[in-house]
């Protein structure tokens, strides 16, 4: 019950909010209190039930459409517990970070917080029709709060980022109704190992729902979407975006994809992994091309995702775990960059690399913190990131030497890139006259930021505090392998 | 023989004579009184849903008239559709009609078709379908031409007329052929006939007969009516004619074929299947051009007869009951969303201008157009996605070649149907309001449209909670 209420407060904050009058303040303080509502039940689910999370209080199982054997079955279980978690944190950073949007912010909310619902809906489903809903539910609202609050380039990119993963999601509709109609049930947990589906539908249903998946990642040949939606956006958007809707992609890998398509999955796994590396590498390269810094940190986001990809098709317990792990980890690095950026954006006047410079000596709080950002992106130690990417690195190793070893190089490319960028941005001499004026992040800017960094070298040097949580979901996906 | 049971089966078609000449008398009395006139319409279709409501809980089911007539879930739920899309088209038309003149006039052609489409959905008998389809029809050629003021409503109902006159006689013709080979027309005894392999002239008369209602139902090749039509019609007759008697003539077409020819289903299904990919792709390549959004919504309704016929495909192997289904759930989904999206172009404006920073002017409206078009797309929750889905699942049960791909075709033509249906939401929320275009002169603000819009657009958001009850519905229909 209380992973229902929390999957749908949103949508009752949403629905309040739009009665609200149209004054600045009270909204901003009203969505204040609408977003940390799911975090704080997330908060409590933690705390309550910690790595026991399968009790009937978390979960539940309704019949919905009796002939078809489809339900509303939702609970949450370690592999989606740290997004469910990331999902209403990073919604609250990004209603605090909405500085930037002041035109309609009733309805920005609104809207944000209907998108919510979908992504906290995605990882609390146990039902292939469910996930799908709340999957597409995400699409509109992201389309209206790219095409509505994004910059002039908007028309396109809301269109291309619907239609692409309006595509892709169709698919792999596709591949799910198949797999139900093959096993006669759509419910994840008799599903499990293929739901006594042969190798070979197994591998026909697993195709489409990969290649869905992956557009939404998005895996690297299928990222033509992403960059214009990323740069157009506005920033508190960009935080949902890169944090979050990516994992829906990477999570149904780990959650549906995997344990219950093992046979059907295991002939494309060097091909994932390969993507992994794809993703790496090619997310380095490009991202070092950029002039505009928020165009790199959508690279670098793309990048630092091949982990998750190499992690998951390791399909070991190390590489899960890291896979599982890397996209918390990522979630919060991302959003802080991006949230930096548009600190840095909003002082200088500009996101072009090549202009900036010096910055540290005027705003050694928002330099600071990107340096920190910057640090955990390239998969420093002590940072949370360090700790998932390298257990990706090592389960992929076990499982695909070449690929693992293409992987840890793409971290000295990304080192490479974000310590360019540093030494650009933050470091070196002031570059233009006009910066000697600029003032540092200020508090609402830092109350977006200082969380993120905070998680950031928490999980970094305790990672346990996530593991232990998602451990029986990782060693549930391993016997669902083992076992197919 | 007539017995107290008879006219209990016949309860909605008599209370919709009652109202209907209700309607029209106290029209002619209290000429004045638009308002009691509109009310009388409004509760005479509550009164026609809620008889046929009563019915459906009562789970009464029974053959009259010598089996040509009959009553069961399948007709019963059709009837709801009818009666209930009918309500919204008299709270839409109230305020219009009273500005012509002849409300009464208008609404009782509303019953007329509403008439018509219940009986319709109970017939067993062909020549019984023909006459309960012309019933349904010739009101609405009337209703098409109503609006007096435009010449595009002349023009509208003078091009539907004359098509709809050659459907008729074509569609009489196949049933005329049938009867000749069967020798009666009702539906049990034709089903005798139609088995094995079919006779030249049974073919004939199938196809004949499927043109006659691929007609009615404006499917491609046979569409070509529908855009002047819907385009000329005041807008609540092409909401009312888009989605009630088209729901009807779907769901006798389905008890014609599987009452019927249950046999010689290996021909019809792939007719069936020819004319639904033709309607998608016609439809929707045709809207994609469009720059009215009435006659885009006219060719989208091509594409959605497309859609609901690509469910008769999967009416075979392990697919009928999900096919069953899909046809009831599909209706209904169609009905809420078209209903409200027409109604939205009736306080707007039909040109693509018109709906230009809709989000930041009529907020409300908007987000109840976004929920229509959405719907439309086939995007979860909202109802649309529901009915594509059911057709989905019948033609992947059916598992046969040809379902397999209408699939691929319906799947085609949801990503394809994309850029319409989304240049409507772009234009509303992210363009800038025009001021002082040519929107068609400011819509006068109509309470009763309004009211209908946002029931319509939560009955679509929340379409997921009638789904359940709908497929069982169909689970327990007559026709299984």
């Amino acid at each position: 019950m209380i992973t229902t209420i929390t999957v749908f407060f949103p949508l009752l904050g949403a629905i309040l909010l739009l009665l609200l009058p149209e004054e600045e303040r009270p909204l901003r303080y009203a969505a204040l209190a609408v977003a940390a509502v799911p975090l704080l039940l997330t908060l409590y689910i933690y705390f309550a039930y910690g790595s026991g999370l399968e009790v009937p209080s978390l979960t539940q199982d309704f019949t919905w459409i009796g002939s078809l054997d489809i339900g509303y079955r939702v609970g949450l279980d370690g592999l989606g517990f740290g997004m469910f978690f990331l999902t209403a944190l990073l919604t609250l950073i990004a209603v605090v970070a909405s500085y930037d949007v002041r035109e309609n912010l009733k309805q920005y909310f609104a809207i944000l917080f209907i998108a919510e619902v979908g992504m906290l809906g995605v990882f609390a489903s146990e039902d292939l029709i469910l996930f799908y809903i709340f999957f597409e539910i995400t699409l509109i609202p992201m389309y209206l709060l790219v095409g509505i609050w994004g910059d002039e380039n908007r028309r396109q990119a809301a269109i291309k980022f619907f239609v692409y993963t309006f595509l892709g999601s169709t698919v792999m509709l596709a591949g799910f109704l198949a797999f139900g109609i093959l096993a006669g049930t759509y419910a994840m947990e008799s599903l499990t190992s293929g739901g006594g589906l042969g190798r070979t539908a197994q591998i026909a249903v697993a195709a489409p729902i990969l290649f869905g998946l992956l557009i939404k990642v998005p895996a690297v040949p299928l990222h033509g979407w992403l960059l214009d939606v990323y740069v157009s956006s506005p920033i508190s958007t960009n935080v949902v975006l890169s944090g979050i809707l990516p994992k829906l992609g990477t999570y149904g890998l780990i959650k549906v994809a995997i344990p219950l398509l093992p046979q059907g999955v295991q002939p494309f796994l060097p091909y994932l992994a390969a993507f992994g590396v794809i993703n790496i590498v090619y997310g380095a390269f490009v991202a070092f091309l950029q002039p505009d810094l928020k165009a790199l940190v959508a690279y670098s986001s793309i990048g630092t995702l091949g982990f998750i990809l190499l992690g998951a098709a390791s399909g070991n317990a190390v590489g899960l775990n890291g896979a599982v792990l890397q996209q918390v980890t990522h979630g919060l690095y991302s959003a802080l960059l991006f949230v930096l950026v548009g600190v840095i954006a909003t002082r200088t006047g500009t996101r072009k690399v090549s202009e900036l410079g010096g910055l540290a000596a005027r705003m050694p709080w928002a330099g600071g913190l990107l340096v920190l950002g910057a640090m955990a992106a390239m998969g420093l130690p002590g940072l949370a990131v360090f700790v998932s990417e390298f257990m990706s690195i090592m389960g992929g190793y076990d499982a695909f030497p070449v690929q693992g070893v293409l992987a840890a190089l793409g971290i000295v490319l990304s080192a490479m890139y974000l310590l360019y960028m540093l030494a650009r941005v933050v470091f070196g001499p002031i570059e233009r006259p006009a910066y000697e004026a600029v003032e540092d992040a200020g508090p609402m800017e830092m109350a977006a930021a200082v969380p993120l960094a905070v998680l950031l070298v928490l999980f970094g040097v305790f990672p346990a505090l996530l593991i232990s949580v998602q451990r029986p979901g990782v060693e549930a996906v391993i016997s669902a392998i083992g076992g197919g | 023989m007539v017995t107290g049971l008879t006219f209990l089966a016949l309860l909605p078609e008599l209370v919709a004579v009652g109202f209907l000449i209700l309607v029209l008398m106290v029209g002619v009395f209290f000429q004045r009184s638009i308002g009691l006139v509109a009310a009388l319409a409004a509760l005479g279709a509550l009164a026609v849903f809620g008889s046929a409501a009563g019915l459906l809980a009562a789970g009464f089911s029974g053959e009259f008239f010598g089996g040509g007539f009959v009553v069961d879930n399948f007709a019963l739920y059709f009837k709801l559709i009818v009666a209930g899309s009918a309500f919204f088209a008299v709270l839409a038309a109230a305020r219009w009609s009273g500005g012509t003149g002849d409300a009464p006039e208008y609404l009782t052609l509303i019953f007329s078709v509403v008439l018509g489409s219940i009986l319709l959905v109970s017939m067993r008998d062909l020549f019984g379908i023909f006459l309960a389809i012309e019933l349904a029809t010739i009101p609405s050629y009337a209703m098409v031409a109503f609006d007096r003021r435009r010449q595009e409503s002349a023009e509208g109902g003078m091009k539907y007329l004359i098509t709809g006159v050659v459907a008729s006689s074509v569609l009489l013709y196949g049933i005329v052929l049938i009867y000749g080979v069967t020798g009666s027309a009702l539906l049990s005894d034709v089903s005798q006939t139609f088995s094995g392999s079919l006779t030249p002239v049974a073919l004939l008369g199938l196809v004949l007969l499927l043109s006659g209602f691929a007609f009615k139902v404006s499917a491609a090749p046979f569409h070509f009516w529908t855009p002047d039509a819907y385009q000329g019609a005041p807008t609540s007759a092409a909401a009312f004619l888009s989605v009630a008697p088209k729901a009807a003539t779907f769901a006798v077409l389905l008890r014609i074929l599987l009452e019927g020819m249950p046999e010689a289903r290996p021909t019809w299904t792939v007719l069936v299947a020819v004319v639904a990919i033709l309607s998608m792709f016609v439809g929707n390549l045709y809207a994609l051009r469009q720059t009215n959004v009435r006659r885009m919504l006219a060719y989208s309704s091509v594409a959605h007869s497309g859609y609901v016929l690509a469910a008769f495909a999967a009416l075979q192997g392990a697919g009928v009951a999900t096919a069953v289904q899909a046809v009831l759930i599909y209706s209904a989904a169609y009905a809420l969303m078209n209903l409200g999206a027409f109604f939205v172009i009736e306080l707007v404006g039909d040109t693509a201008k018109s709906f230009n920073g809709l989000f930041k002017t009529r907020p409300g409206l908007a987000a109840a157009m976004l929920v229509f078009m959405a719907s439309l797309v086939g995007i979860p929750p909202f109802g649309g996605f529901f009915g594509k889905l059911w057709v989905i699942l019948a033609n992947a049960q059916a598992a046969t070649t040809l379902t397999y791909v209408v699939v691929g075709a319906l799947v085609l033509n949801s990503v394809l149907s994309v850029p319409y249906y989304f240049g409507v939401i772009r234009s509303m929320f992210i363009e800038e309001p025009v001021v002082d275009a040519d929107t068609g002169g400011p819509k006068e603000n109509d309470s009763g449209v309004r009211l209908s819009i946002f029931v319509l657009a939560a009955a679509t958001a929340l379409f997921a909670f009638f789904v359940g009850p709908l497929a069982a519905l169909a689970g327990a229909s007559g026709l299984l």
